[in-house]
């Protein structure tokens, strides 16, 4: 399969990705509050992840079959964390 | 003897990449397990933060440059087989297979400076779950070099196509992905 | 009027591939060929399932008579009786069920069924095997270790298991952990092979809603697995460090918590037991139409609430753990996902008896135990919904309710389900017939010993009867119960002795059953349109899918079968 079909500039996205991370090396330092801190610093490993798959990991160009593939066991670890809180965070 | 053109398949994904992204998923679960856990029991406790304060960040920081810079050439040796650039394949190929062995190099010197501060896998919950991640995640990273370093070799005879690489950077941008979770989670929190 | 013929097949000219010269290794022990390779499941399976029934004789003896030497094992105490139980959980689920009903049938069936040449990946399949039977030999190997084998029940609930000191087993419980990887391993492969396999590797003509329902049930057992099994791995490595680097993941006086194993493992362990359902379901819904000369009722029915049943499988887990001490918060959540999961699975049952409505029913054997299947899995069923619900559960958990519960869906799945389709693939797979006598008294003999055995379980579960326990007389309260537990055991004897009729039938028609023809029971799925058994290749061409799995007195042919792959050709003039 050597297709010529067009691809992502890999070049631009390693850099965007270097950038992301030294914000959230950054934002580690930052004053606010923890909870916001912690926020910041996820969502910034998270839009690295999506770049890293949607670019790296050609998901951008792949079906729904495995979209859906790479999404539900995300959506299921999420679920399975979210649902232990009770026992785990909020303990009385 | 399989026979692609004549089945009844869903158009343009090849049984290779379908049972690649499968494994990946399992791995997800795998590692969303460990992942979890750790978050609930750090959520769940106090103190961890000054645990992690004995983490070298800067470390973890180059070394986290070091994996994503990987995942970008490994995605280039994909790029320069699609091309029939085989020397760039080559090229590109060795570059990933030395940063990884960078990554473990790295990781190997923070074991051992951690385990000569006093600091083992039984000193305390924080450092069992960061053995642990890190120690699964490194298992998984040596597995892609070895992997990568199969394909290295059979690229010199010309053994290798764009399909398989395309298959050994899915796995490899998947143990980055991993890793991009684990930095913040253990080092910068 | 439409006539039939034989359809155009895929291509003119036959592609049968010839492999007599590849020796004895490369055909029976080293094979890629996903018909030997299903083959060698089902006997690493039924082996497995000598060593399960033996050591539940082990069990049911030291509990009818407690502090006797049991017969071919020898004196029983405390800490062996935890062994026997934990082993027979272990063997029964991971090297048993799951070889046979997925390993075996599901490497046999599917490319058969969906009309392939092979797996999509041949050797991965072979390397799955084996890595099994090593897994396998791993397991076993840890009976004869220092310290004896795993003793910390099949659910290898920390701190018990996370300490050799609280057992007394060391290489043990360490094997038995990595006899899990090793299996894990091993289904992982196969399961990633069964849905590339099903995704790219269908016949053309054979849509995702006219394959056969055994190909749903394997692909959503492979699906649930594959998402399930990850956080139990993640557990698993957690476990190991407890055991081999001091850590305390789950040992409370390190500051671990032994319930964060619970959830691990029954957020796997419950998507595991449908794991084992589905294939036996998926087996007898192939059976009910073709011994009732009619289509299956609901076959889209039956594909939705699968997949439902499948989903909500992974939201009700802790109706294991209603008494763990666990957030209470938690237990009304659990019992509601836990009864709504009733739901699929009645729409299921109510398809399969709808199946058997007018039609023409023909009581051979497989269909006595797919029939024996529909009531045994009803049994279980409802007594699930007891279990389900927190208040009652309270009241049963941990008892021999419990255990008579999952027994009876269990094996509603593995013997009746699991009989069905040996019972009913056995000419294709080995190219003679069983016999009918023996296969009938083989049935009659089992359900009866099976209810025996299992249903008075609840009799003495509601009475109080505790779980792991390896001496009821210990207890004055149990004493009265002791005659229904003697029962228990006989009964259970019986059932075991009942399986040697199905051992020798097995034997004796392996080799001097009468020979198959293609198609011993006039069905309409692709594999009977193969040689009995197939060759390597399986088709001479490969064929071409017309209509659904189901087509049986179907007006569009005189036969009352109409096979997939056969095109109506309408009569001119």
């Amino acid at each position: 399969m050597s297709s010529e079909r067009a691809h992502p500039n890999y070049v631009a996205i390693w850099v965007w990705l270097v950038v992301l991370m030294i914000a959230g090396v950054a934002a580690s330092y930052l004053p606010l509050g923890k909870g916001a801190v912690i926020a910041l610093i996820f969502a910034i490993a998270a839009t690295k992840a999506v770049l890293v798959a949607l670019n790296y990991m050609h998901l951008k160009f792949e079906t729904g079959l495995i979209y859906a593939i790479a999404i539900i066991p995300i959506v299921l670890v999420l679920a399975m964390t979210l649902i232990l809180f009770p026992d785990f965070v909020f303990r009385r | 003897m399989k026979t692609h053109a004549a089945t009844q398949a869903i158009s343009g994904i090849t049984p290779g990449k379908i049972a690649v992204w499968w494994f990946l998923a399992s791995e997800v679960m795998v590692f969303g397990g460990l992942i979890g856990s750790y978050i609930l029991a750090r959520l769940g406790s106090a103190g961890w933060s000054a645990e992690a304060a004995h983490l070298s960040a800067p470390m973890a920081a180059i070394n986290t440059f070091v994996l994503l810079t990987s995942s970008m050439t490994m995605v280039m040796a994909f790029a320069a087989v699609e091309k029939g650039n085989d020397r760039g394949l080559r090229t590109f190929l060795l570059l990933t297979i030395l940063l990884g062995v960078a990554f473990l190099g790295i990781k190997a010197y923070e074991y051992s400076s951690h385990i000569m501060a006093g600091f083992t896998p039984s000193t305390g919950p924080f450092w069992s779950f960061y053995y642990t991640m890190t120690g699964l995640h490194a298992l998984h990273v040596l597995a892609g070099i070895i992997i990568n370093l199969s394909l290295f070799v059979m690229a010199r005879g010309r053994l290798v196509n764009g399909h398989r690489v395309e298959l050994a950077g899915l796995y490899w941008h998947f143990v980055d992905v991993v890793w991009i979770f684990l930095f913040p989670l253990l080092y910068l929190t | 009027m439409t006539e039939s013929a034989p359809g155009p097949a895929a291509s003119a000219h036959a592609t049968e591939v010839h492999h007599g010269e590849i020796g004895i290794w490369r055909t029976y022990i080293f094979s890629t060929d996903h018909k030997m390779i299903g083959r060698q499941y089902l006997f690493l399976g039924l082996f497995m399932a000598l060593v399960g029934g033996f050591l539940a004789y082990v069990m049911r003896w030291q509990l009818a008579f407690p502090d006797t030497a049991v017969p071919g094992f020898g004196f029983v105490g405390p800490e062996t009786y935890n062994v026997v139980v934990t082993m027979h959980g272990t063997t029964m689920v991971f090297f048993v069920a799951m070889p046979i009903l997925l390993g075996a049938f599901g490497n046999f069936l599917i490319p058969l069924m969906i009309g392939a040449r092979d797996m999509a990946f041949p050797r991965l399949n072979m390397l799955s095997f084996w890595t099994l039977a090593v897994g396998s030999l791993v397991l076993l190997s840890s009976f004869v270790v220092p310290g004896g084998a795993a003793s910390a029940g099949w659910t290898g609930y920390p701190p018990l298991s996370a300490r050799s000191i609280y057992t007394g087993v060391t290489w043990g419980l360490n094997l038995w952990l990595l006899a899990h990887a090793i299996e894990f391993a091993s289904f992982l492969m196969g399961g990633v092979n069964f849905l590339t396999t099903a995704i790219t590797m269908r016949a053309p003509g054979m849509t995702f809603f006219r394959l056969p329902l055994v190909i749903w049930q394997q692909l959503t057992a492979a699906i649930l697995f594959l998402l399930s099994v990850g956080p139990l791995i993640a557990a698993a490595v957690m476990l190991l460090m407890d055991r081999i680097a001091g850590t305390s993941f789950f040992v409370p006086s390190g500051g671990g918590d032994p319930l964060l194993w619970q959830h691990l493992f029954w957020f796997f362990g419950h998507p595991e037991v449908y794991v084992v359902m589905l294939p036996a379901v998926g087996f007898v819904a192939e059976v009910l139409p073709v011994f009732s000369r009619k289509p299956l009722f609901g076959y889209r029915w039956i594909i939705y609430s699968t997949i439902t049943a499948g989903i909500l499988s992974f939201v009700v887990w802790a109706h294991h753990m209603f008494l763990s001490g666990m957030d209470p918060r938690l237990a009304m959540p659990f019992s509601l996902t836990t009864i709504l999961i009733s739901v699929p699975f009645a729409i299921l049952v109510f398809a399969m008896i709808a199946t058997l409505w007018g039609g023409s029913i023909q009581f051979a054997t497989p269909m006595l135990y797919a029939l024996g299947f529909v009531a045994m899995f009803i049994v279980g069923g409802l007594t699930g919904i007891f279990n389900g619900s927190a208040p009652a559960n309270i009241q049963v958990h941990a008892t021999y309710f419990v255990v008579g519960h999952f027994h009876y869906t269990l094996l509603s799945g593995i013997f009746f389900g699991g009989f069905a389709g040996i019972y009913f693939w056995f000419p294709k797979m080995f190219g003679r017939m069983m016999n009918e006598r023996l296969g009938k008294i083989h049935f009659w003999l089992t359900v009866i010993f099976f209810n025996a055995t299992f249903f008075p379980m609840h009799l003495v579960g509601l009475g109080g009867m505790m779980r792991r326990i390896a001496n009821p007389l210990q207890y004055e309260f149990l004493q009265s119960l002791q005659p229904i537990n003697v029962f228990i055991t006989i009964s259970a004897i019986g059932l075991a002795l009942a399986q040697l009729v199905f051992l020798v039938n097995l034997g004796w028609s392996l080799v001097a059953g009468r020979k198959a023809e293609r198609n011993p029971w006039q069905a309409t799925t692709l594999e009977w349109a193969t040689p009995s058994p197939p060759p390597h290749g399986n088709f001479d061409a490969l064929p071409v899918v017309y209509r659904g799995p189901y087509e049986y007195s179907s007006p569009e042919a005189s036969e009352d079968w109409l096979p997939q792959d056969r095109l109506l050709v309408a009569r001119s003039g």
